[in-house]
């Protein structure tokens, strides 16, 4: 469904991203780990066309530079982590604004198919009796619930997380990535996560990249990847062993 | 009290000020008169008795015109604040920060201080300079901008348009120093006026002013997703750099349209957006119209100020709506904040 044949990316001054190449199946879920400043955003930035990029990016054979923003908006959507809210709006309003690329006509006033998907996606959140409070009102972990519900009201094929679950508090990390699972169990789509925590791109990934100064240094099923020398060998330091002494930790804290 | 009902107290209170803006001044006209005049200029109704001669004169040829004018330069600058606060998402953005005021103020520097005359245009010179000017400075600014980060992000956006802003300011106050002379009549057209204007302003300032408000609500959806950020706004299918220019366009010839009729005029672009975004919500759909509605109607009243307080002396309307709205800015901000946190 999504190729990238040696694809390469930056900002102005030198490539972050360097000749990666990838395919994602349809209902996969690939996540990307390394340390920080190692090109994993950089690479979703690409994907989701916000960033120019060398190589070939392909959709479903299509090259993504070809599409337009809204043709890519339909395919591809992008959850990031929390940023503050300028202006407020209502949380029916905030999702209504995923249906953008669907949404034809002049004054595009929302048809009675966007409502009712924009409905399913605050339900898929829980957020369904809260959809007229005003999103400055909410709590950090309700806004990005809020996001995550606009994300999948956009209908994409495959959704981005750039780090979607930073700043938030673990009850509302776990809650997110529930939602997120729920959601991908139900609808059948792809998911390209970039997840700081290592356990939780654990918990979600069907395969994993490991990247290293903007290069792909392993890619596979998640069991097979994400060993503990291949992890030492990224973040140059025992991460699995590191991981491992807390649990054994946590076994003696009491109940 | 439903959106619905907000709107129609907003539509009724700008009738209401503007037959106040037309019936107050040396001589009264009391609102039953106003209405009978201008059903008698607009429909051909019968001049109900007791109207003087003066009286529809002083109505129809020197308050309606200025009264319409100030609602017109009220609304522009108030819409164009709004949309540029969206696009550039900061709440403290206008498109003077960009340079139009003082690109303006530069062309306006120019006519007065060589006595340029613009053939077939002559009292307009100043007011199409002044145009000409400001849409130049800032078409130059994003120009620049574009060329430095081909992204055009708003921290380039705003540091940029400051400096373009910064040096034609500059190169007006060393006309200035040179030309002291005309210093006066400068700094009188920078602090804005509405006196001696007549129906032609009005009339090439309203198709303007109105179509730019359309072509801005026609793009809701867009400023509402931009509001949360570039990435975000494009991710969502937002043609992002293309609506960008043309917000910045559009704010620009709203903006540089007013000033070059009235001079400069601030605060009014930063206080309506604010109230409409408080009132009706942040949604571009309503909060636009609102906030030009809202513009309008301070300009108005502003307006009436600046002409009866020191009657017969004259204040220029920039100060009115400085004076009264900084403080009532701060009230309107800080009161909102403070109830937030209690």
């Amino acid at each position: 469904m999504l190729e990238l044949r040696d694809v390469s990316a930056g900002y102005g001054e030198g490539d972050v991203v360097r000749g990666v190449s990838l395919t994602l199946a349809a209902n996969e879920t690939l996540c990307i780990i390394g340390p920080n400043g190692c090109g994993k955003t950089t690479l979703l930035k690409a994907i989701a066309n916000l960033l120019p990029f060398r190589g070939d990016i392909l959709l479903h054979g299509k090259p993504l530079r070809s599409m337009n923003p809204q043709a890519i908006a339909r395919s591809v959507a992008l959850l990031s982590q929390s940023s503050g809210v300028y202006f407020s709006y209502s949380v029916e309003e905030t999702v209504m604004m995923g249906r953008y690329a669907h949404r034809t006509g002049l004054w595009g006033q929302p048809s009675r198919q966007d409502r009712e998907v924009v409905e399913r996606c605050l339900a898929a959140v829980d957020l369904l009796p809260e959809k007229s409070r005003e999103i400055s009102r909410l709590s950090g972990g309700q806004l990005q619930r809020v996001f995550l519900a606009r994300t999948l009201a956009q209908d994409p094929e495959i959704i981005l997380l750039d780090e979607p679950t930073n700043h938030l508090d673990f009850k509302y990390q776990a809650e997110l990535i529930h939602y997120l699972r729920r959601w991908r169990k139900q609808e059948g789509r792809s998911v390209i996560g970039v997840l700081h925590d290592v356990n939780l791109a654990l918990s979600l990934a069907d395969r994993v990249m490991l990247m290293r100064e903007g290069q792909a240094v392993a890619l596979g099923p998640t069991a097979e990847t994400l060993t503990r020398s291949a992890l030492r060998q990224v973040f140059q330091a025992d991460v699995a062993g590191y991981m491992l002494d807390t649990l054994r930790r946590w076994e003696e804290v009491a109940e | 009290m439903t959106l619905r009902a907000k709107e129609w107290l907003a539509v009724g209170l700008s009738a209401a000020a503007l037959l106040l803006g037309v019936g107050v001044g040396s001589v009264w006209i009391p609102p039953g008169d106003v209405v009978g005049i201008l059903g008698h200029k607009l429909f051909h109704t019968a001049l109900p008795g007791g109207i003087t001669d003066i009286s529809v004169n002083i109505l129809w040829k020197l308050r309606m015109p200025r009264a319409l004018l100030a609602f017109l330069v009220g609304a522009g600058l108030s819409a164009s604040g709004a949309v540029m606060q969206s696009v550039l998402k900061n709440p403290l953005a206008s498109s003077y920060t960009l340079g139009v005021s003082s690109g303006a103020s530069l062309g306006a520097a120019l006519v007065i201080f060589l006595g340029i005359s613009l053939p077939g245009l002559s009292l307009f010179t100043l007011p199409v300079m002044g145009f000409v000017f400001g849409l130049g400075t800032i078409l130059l600014a994003m120009a620049v901008a574009s060329r430095l980060d081909g992204r055009m992000e708003n921290n380039t956006v705003i540091l940029i348009g400051i400096v373009f802003s910064l040096f034609t300011n500059a190169v007006t106050m060393l006309m200035s120093a040179l030309a002291k002379e005309q210093m006066q009549q400068l700094i009188f057209w920078q602090m804005g006026s509405f006196s001696m204007k007549d129906w032609s302003a009005v009339l090439i300032l309203a198709p303007i002013t109105m179509t730019g408000i359309v072509l801005m609500v026609r793009c809701h959806r867009e400023l509402d997703m931009m509001t949360f950020g570039e990435e975000q706004a494009q991710s969502m299918g937002v043609p992002l750099k293309r609506m960008k220019w043309f917000m910045l366009i559009l704010t620009a010839a709203l903006t540089g349209s007013a000033v070059a009729f009235a001079g400069i005029i601030g605060f009014v672009d930063l206080i309506a957006p604010h109230v409409a975004r408080k009132l009706f919500g942040s949604s571009h759909r309503r909060m636009v119209p609102m906030a030009a509605m809202i513009g309008g109607l301070f300009m108005v009243l502003c307006d009436l100020l600046a002409r009866t307080v020191l009657s017969p002396q004259e204040l220029p309307v920039g100060v009115v709506t400085a004076l009264i709205g900084g403080p009532f800015f701060a009230y309107v901000y800080f009161r909102r904040r403070t109830g937030r946190s209690a």
